[in-house]
């Protein structure tokens, strides 16, 4: 009896050193939940986004075929997994940690509530938590937001508005962030800025940043607040760069490229001074030809 | 004798007559058999061409590349071959208008060797044989240890390029450094060449060699892998292509690589896909690159290994010397 009791000491240490490395998640993080009802459209959005981004760790939500690595990636559908809040979720996924990526950059806010959405589809006894009612007017109808460029000043103008009593009035107090495409990703254009009573804000371009031949850069604009402005954004390409062509790194010539660079005169030059040479070779034995032809033909008469 | 010969006449006649009938009748009977042999391989062949062409509107499911199931008739589907010498020449090309360049940031590196599995995985080599590896070093015997990644450097002046004598090995407008295995005849003049010992040789059968038998060669991944030629990092070239990161830098869980376009100059990290200024990220940590004494002008840099988070085991040291 004593021995089988010492046996579920040891089994309950091991199993708390498990969890020794708690993953804590500040509290107004913790208490964030999702801005709308998880409908069986955001949980099939989530599906899609799931398979692609997570599944490849967490396998089959249920199946328990995660991938075996140290910690083991929890599955979906296990307590282990389903005990975090909402809130808890969206922070994990959104900052990641030690294996886990971090997803703040390649997932939207809105994309991450539909995978927990999705997540929490394998939970039963889950009853979802709205978040607290938004202040009346806090979640904005038909945002527009307008990018446009003041050349003298070297700097971005960014307009936002909405439709409010069906008038549609500049959105003061808005968080917002100015980024260029580039080709693998977003660069972030000065830092967050705040609309002002116009609903404007005000981002210093860098003066070097490279645009295409005509100095044309792609300019992303978007509010840091998902839950309020939901997934409005807007996309203008403006002259703002600097003009930038840089010729193919194979055009100049090289030790490494005379094949195909080389110029039609060497060329030329090359081909009849190899043919001129190999014919003079021909011509003198051709002439020895004649010289031994002529000794033998004596001999005979 | 008149008459024995009329009669004689007339049987010769009679004989001649029922010769010609038979001939006749032979024939007819042969034109009869002739013709309805004719009409029957003409019925048959008709609706043998009526099979061959009539529309065939069982129904295939189809699973479309963007993940989508749909039905497809079966008359409607055709065999798709790949063009591989289009293929080829849309790699010898290159992407227009780009340079790209790698930063791997050396303090970030704690030997996951999640890179080089990505890079074995993609490109069909075996545990032993790289692309891309990451060494164990250590400059003298007081200083620390780091780890170090070292894939092929894409040098806007290869001297790889320079020797080798059938135009296998070449270097594309966006400055990745390519090997046709088509053309290569395994003379590892390039291996020789390089002063940084990133291209490997093909001694024996290549890995899933059964597997990838008939599999359209795709110069931008060196796959399907040819015994007896020469093969390297490629940038993953066609990754690049759809504007994702390459493997190995889209697989690291630390965050060591950046990648991106010169002419943009911006990079992103593989592993928080964010992006920063090439210019600044260069100056601010002091990038360098590697023997820059040679010449060679690398299109990978190099960022120091200061403020380091971990430290190098003995045994992981011992196991990197074995190597």
């Amino acid at each position: 009896m004593k021995r089988s009791y010492l046996f579920l000491i040891i089994i309950l240490l091991s199993v708390g050193r498990l969890f020794a490395q708690e993953w804590v998640v500040p509290v107004e993080n913790a208490a964030k939940r999702s801005p709308f009802a998880f409908k069986d459209s955001i949980r099939q959005a989530g599906a899609a986004l799931y398979m692609t981004n997570c599944k490849s760790c967490h396998g089959d939500p249920g199946k328990n075929n995660t991938v075996k690595l140290v910690p083991p990636p929890p599955d979906p559908a296990s307590a282990q997994m389903q005990k975090n809040s909402d809130g808890d979720m969206f922070y994990k996924l959104s900052m990641g940690r030690g294996p886990m990526p971090s997803f703040k950059n390649t997932l939207s806010a809105t994309d991450i509530w539909r995978i927990i959405s999705f997540i929490r589809s394998f939970n039963d006894k889950y009853v979802q938590e709205l978040a607290p009612s938004l202040a009346p007017g806090s979640t904005l109808e038909q945002v527009k937001i307008l990018i446009s460029m003041i050349k003298e000043t070297n700097q971005v103008q960014v307009k936002i508005s909405s439709v409010k009593d069906k008038v549609r009035q500049p959105v003061a107090n808005a968080e917002v962030k100015l980024f260029a495409k580039r080709y693998f990703g977003n660069l972030m254009i000065d830092e967050a800025h705040t609309s002002d009573s116009q609903g404007i804000a005000l981002f210093k371009f860098p003066a070097n940043l490279p645009g295409d031949s005509k100095g044309f850069v792609q300019l992303l604009a978007k509010p840091t607040d998902e839950t309020a402005f939901g997934e409005a954004k807007a996309d203008t390409t403006l002259a703002i760069g600097v003009e930038t062509y840089r010729p193919p790194l194979n055009e100049q010539r090289a030790l490494w490229n005379v094949v195909q660079k080389t110029p039609i005169w060497l060329l030329l030059t090359f081909i009849f001074s190899v043919l001129a040479v190999w014919g003079l070779i021909v011509y003198v034995l051709l002439q020895v030809r004649a010289i031994y032809k002529s000794g033998s033909d004596n001999k005979k008469e | 004798m008149d008459n024995n010969s009329s009669e004689t006449n007339h049987k010769n006649i009679d004989k001649k007559s029922e010769g010609s009938d038979s001939r006749r009748s032979f024939f007819k009977r042969f034109g009869v058999i002739g013709a309805a042999a004719a009409a029957g391989g003409a019925a048959i062949y008709s609706g043998f061409s009526y099979e061959e062409t009539k529309p065939n509107h069982d129904m295939v499911k189809v699973l479309t590349a963007d993940n989508k199931l749909v039905e497809v008739p079966r008359d409607q589907i055709r065999d798709m071959k790949v063009d591989v010498s289009r293929l080829t020449e849309l790699g010898r090309e290159g992407l227009p208008g780009k340079r790209f360049v790698m930063v791997i940031d050396l303090a970030k590196c704690r030997n996951a060797r999640k890179c080089i599995q990505a890079c074995q995985g993609a490109h069909h080599l075996r545990p032993y044989e790289y692309h891309i590896n990451t060494l164990t070093m250590q400059e003298s015997p007081n200083t620390a240890p780091y780890y170090m990644p070292k894939p092929c450097q894409h040098c806007d002046n290869p001297p790889c390029v320079a020797v080798c004598p059938v135009d296998a090995t070449f270097k594309r407008q966006d400055g990745i450094v390519l090997i046709d295995n088509e053309r290569c005849i395994g003379c590892r003049f390039c291996v020789a060449a390089c002063p940084y010992s990133a291209r490997m040789f093909h001694w024996e059968e290549p890995l899933f060699v059964e597997g990838d038998k008939g599999k359209a060669y795709n110069i931008e991944l060196n796959v399907p892998q040819k015994k007896g030629t020469v093969s390297k990092c490629l940038f993953s070239a066609d990754r690049l292509r759809e504007g994702k990161l390459p493997y190995c830098v889209s697989s690291c869980p630390n965050g060591v690589y950046y990648f991106g376009d010169e002419n943009q100059d911006a990079v992103t990290n593989g592993t928080t896909k964010e992006t920063v200024r090439l210019s600044e990220l260069l100056k601010v940590n002091g990038g360098y690159h590697l023997m820059p004494e040679l010449g060679t002008k690398p299109r990978v840099y190099y960022l120091p290994p200061k403020n380091r988070l971990f430290e190098v085991t003995e045994e992981e040291e011992k196991k990197s010397e074995n190597v």
